[in-house]
């Protein structure tokens, strides 16, 4: 756990950082704290808890496999205690197994670890200002949940019915590699409005669950460790 | 009886009310045209050679009558009436033969000529049957005859059920009154044997059918009425009393029990329900039996006369009704065809009793049995029409059967087809996830280290550079991997997007242009590694605009093409880097021995995935531009 700066800027966005890999997680922490961002870093489901305590930040960055847990569970609980807090998942392949996981259960995005310094902060601003990241495979893999098929595909379970037509229509055109403005204009939309229609995905896609055990069965289920 | 429940009451009721009146109708006209046809007197001799005054000595009285002459015993055995009377013979017919021509009597004749008999009809089991119509035709000896009036004396012996009946005589040449009787013969004699041959078919038929078909008793029941038949008819009437005489009158008089049988089988095969008492239909038929095990013969001729001809009458009307229901019900031409036999049989059963009881004397010709033969048709016909119905009722069957059949293979093959396309899919994904999970754990995680570490020293840059193309290298194949369902659309999609991540730390701006809203046509054959075929030449191209032309700005431009072979798809690389010269030493020489390799590389992609490769390289820059095929080969081309 690295404390960057005790003082936070009042305009100052508070970042989550939870990492395992060092130099991966210094590298995100470097860009980050460069476009100013107060990042906290954590290297354990363990600490990530601990800084969770009192109040949420901002923004929580993750990955998924974490030594002594799964970051499946660390997002399900920010989400229910924060729910003004930003999750994203940090992804090695950006593969929809882990980001179409982390999705399901209240995370609006994805950070690629490769990613570019200045395309890693840029991504984070996005996101708080509303905009979630969505990459081509992705939109593919749930327009393709979209369409019925006899048997369910392998990977995560994923839970379409309540996407409308133009949401679909939405994904389609990033699964093509259309740009916002080229799906707004084919759709008759506003470029503005595409970024948020993309983020009532991700929420649509979102599992809300009551019940212990019906969770621990779809973590069965989505999730294969 | 709701044959058709979709009409409404009335309407029903009205339609049958009008198809009754119909067939009435068309009943009515075949009995009057029985009428008219029964009518018509069969020809007679000349009237010359007619014998018809005769004087007649019965029971000790003498007196004088006309033929035809009806008797008033039923038995008459022992004291048979005896008529005398003169016919006139000249000598100038000696040359051909005469004969005396009996019509019609009941039930046996002895004719003596000149006080000689030359003819005893008892002889003749076919003249013995009362029911039969047998004329008898005898020549007369030469040696009898004499000029002038000769003696003709007929004894007519009667042994019921009739009264004795004899009509008019003939005496005269052979060659004129053969022809005749003749004609006769062939009416009420020959032509009975024929239809009885037919019965005995039928009955042969029927009984087989009966043996083959169980569950239809009808069958047995007509085999049954048709064997009765066939014995009725081949059997000669007791007159002496043989050793089987009693059998032969049970035959005899089994009519009533064929009735039975037929009326019946009319019943199932018409499709009624077997009645309740049904077995009663058989008693009159079985009592007659009883009386010919144990009666005499006078006993049975009662019987059968009083209680075997109603029956069959009564029989014969029931039959009409239940056809009747039958053809308002079902209207069929088998229950048609039926109706009017039954029709035409019992006009000439009603004659015949008119006959019988002397309402209508009409010389004593009996036709009831021998219009059975138009039920025997009818039955026939029926049959036939119904096998026949059957046939093709099978052949549509089998040929519905093999359509059915063939319909289900096809059916059956698209789906396994559909089944291992989808196996094959399955088993993509599933190895897909499974590979991306080892990767992800492994390979990729050390990448991304490797990424960051080499971004903490400055000497680290390369390595960094090359880490992060072997991640993205990764991710192409892993994600050509998906199953894009021939939407090659979509594997260019995550491509822009890896190429804006590319192009991103060069400056360089990415054009995108998709000419149609679909972009490319859908190739339902595409495979993976045609997809990475086509990623890789586009990465190439990418590579080749970033490290070699110094562009600052690629447009890429896809576009569906159509001439006149179909559709195809176009993908368009183009740079306004300062381009290389392509062929010579020039340039292209310059360019390097890496670059060279590269556009190889570019075109032997191209080339197994189908599609063509050209390339433009000016100062102003340089387009790829790579035409897809109309169908992606399944095999590799270039490994062929």
């Amino acid at each position: 756990m690295t404390e960057l700066s005790d003082e936070r800027p009042s305009q100052a966005i508070t970042v989550l950082l939870v990492e395992d890999d060092a130099p991966t997680s210094w590298r995100l922490q470097d860009a980050l704290a460069k476009a100013g961002f107060q990042v906290t870093a954590a290297a354990t489901l363990a600490e990530a808890r601990a800084c969770l305590t009192e109040s949420g930040p901002k923004v929580l960055l993750t990955d998924l496999q974490l030594p002594d847990g799964h970051g499946v569970e660390l997002i399900r609980e920010t989400r229910r205690r924060f729910p003004a807090t930003e999750i994203m998942v940090i992804s090695i392949l950006g593969d929809e197994e882990s980001v179409i996981s982390a999705i399901t259960v209240g995370a609006t995005g994805y950070l690629l670890k490769d990613a570019f310094p200045t395309d890693i902060a840029a991504t984070v601003h996005e996101l708080v200002a509303g905009h979630s990241p969505i990459s081509a495979s992705i939109a593919r893999f749930i327009v393709r949940r979209t369409q019925n098929h006899p048997e369910p595909a392998p990977g995560p379970v994923l839970d379409t019915v309540r996407l409308t037509p133009r949401e679909i229509d939405i994904l389609w055109g990033i699964a093509k590699g259309f740009s916002y403005a080229e799906i707004a204009g084919h759709l008759g939309l506003s470029r503005q409005t595409v970024p948020g229609h993309i983020k009532n995905i991700y929420r649509k896609l979102e599992v809300h669950t009551r019940g212990e055990a019906v969770f621990e069965a779809l973590q069965q289920g989505l999730i294969r460790l | 009886m709701a044959a058709k429940p979709a009409l409404p009451g009335r309407q029903r009721r009205r339609l049958r009310a009008s198809r009754l009146t119909q067939y009435a109708l068309v009943q009515v006209l075949i009995a009057i045209a029985c009428v008219f046809v029964l009518h018509q007197s069969l020809p007679q001799p000349p009237a010359g050679y007619l014998v018809n005054a005769f004087n007649t000595k019965e029971g000790g009285t003498e007196r004088g009558v006309t033929l035809p002459h009806y008797t008033s015993s039923r038995f008459s055995m022992n004291d048979p009436p005896l008529y005398s009377g003169q016919f006139v013979w000249s000598s100038s017919e000696a040359q051909r033969a005469w004969s005396v021509y009996l019509p019609r009597f009941n039930n046996g004749v002895e004719v003596a000529v000149n006080g000689v008999v030359i003819l005893d009809s008892r002889r003749d089991p076919a003249a013995n049957r009362p029911d039969r119509n047998a004329p008898e035709i005898a020549v007369i000896p030469a040696s009898l005859l004499h000029e002038g009036e000769n003696n003709l004396a007929v004894r007519l012996f009667v042994w019921g059920p009739l009264t004795g009946f004899l009509d008019s005589i003939y005496a005269g040449p052979d060659p004129v009154l053969r022809p005749y009787y003749e004609q006769r013969t062939l009416v009420f004699v020959t032509l009975p044997v024929v239809f009885s041959a037919w019965q005995a078919i039928l009955a042969v038929i029927l009984t087989i059918m009966w043996a083959v078909r169980r569950h239809e008793p009808a069958y047995g029941l007509l085999a049954a009425a048709m064997t009765l038949g066939v014995a009725q008819a081949f059997l000669p009437t007791a007159a002496d009393q043989s050793q089987y005489s009693r059998l032969n009158a049970i035959l005899i008089t089994s009519a009533p029990l064929e009735s039975g049988f037929v009326l019946t089988f009319a019943m199932l095969f018409l499709g009624g329900r077997w009645p309740r008492y049904g077995a009663l239909i058989f008693a009159p038929g079985l009592l007659l039996v009883a009386v010919g095990l144990f009666g005499d013969q006078a006993l049975i001729s009662e019987f059968f006369l009083f209680v075997g001809v109603p029956t069959i009458g009564l029989y014969l009307v029931l039959l009409a009704l239940i056809v009747a229901r039958s053809v308002l019900k079902r209207h069929d031409v088998a229950s048609f065809v039926l109706g009017c036999a039954v029709t035409i049989v019992l006009s000439c059963w009603i004659r015949d009793m008119l006959s019988v009881l002397q309402i209508a004397p009409d010389g004593r010709i009996f036709v009831a049995r021998l219009s059975y033969s138009a039920l025997l048709v009818a039955i026939g016909a029926g049959l036939t029409w119904r096998f026949a119905r059957a046939l093709n009722q099978v052949d549509g069957f089998a040929a519905r059967l093999v359509t059915q059949v063939r319909q289900a293979e096809d059916k059956l093959k698209a789906s396994f087809a559909r089944e291992e396309e989808r196996a094959r899919a399955a088993a993509l994904a599933l190895e897909r996830t499974r590979l991306m999970r080892d990767l992800h754990d492994g390979l990729g995680g050390q990448l991304v280290s490797i990424v960051a570490l080499s971004e903490r020293g400055e000497a680290g840059a390369p390595i960094g550079e090359a880490a992060r193309a072997a991640l993205k290298d990764l991710r192409l194949v892993i994600d050509s991997m998906d199953d894009i369902g021939g939407d090659l659309m979509l594997a260019l999609g995550s491509w822009r997007e890896r190429a804006t991540a590319q192009l991103r730390p060069h400056d360089i701006a990415l054009d995108w242009r998709a000419v149609s809203p679909q972009g490319l046509p859908v190739y339902p054959e595409l495979r993976p590694w045609h997809v990475i075929q086509i990623v890789r030449l586009l990465d190439e191209a990418l590579t080749n605009a970033v490290k070699h032309a110094r562009a600052r700005r690629i447009m890429v431009t896809i576009e569906t093409l159509t001439d006149a072979s179909g559709v195809y798809g176009c993908i368009s690389v183009e740079d306004d880097g300062n381009g290389f010269a392509l062929t010579g030493d020039g340039a292209a020489a310059a360019l390097g021995q890496k670059a060279a390799r590269g556009l190889r590389n570019m075109r032997s992609r191209a080339a197994r995935c189908g599609a063509v490769l050209d390339l433009v390289s000016t100062a102003g820059g340089t387009r790829v531009r790579l035409t897809l095929p109309r169908r992606f080969p399944d095999s590799d081309a270039a490994g062929a």
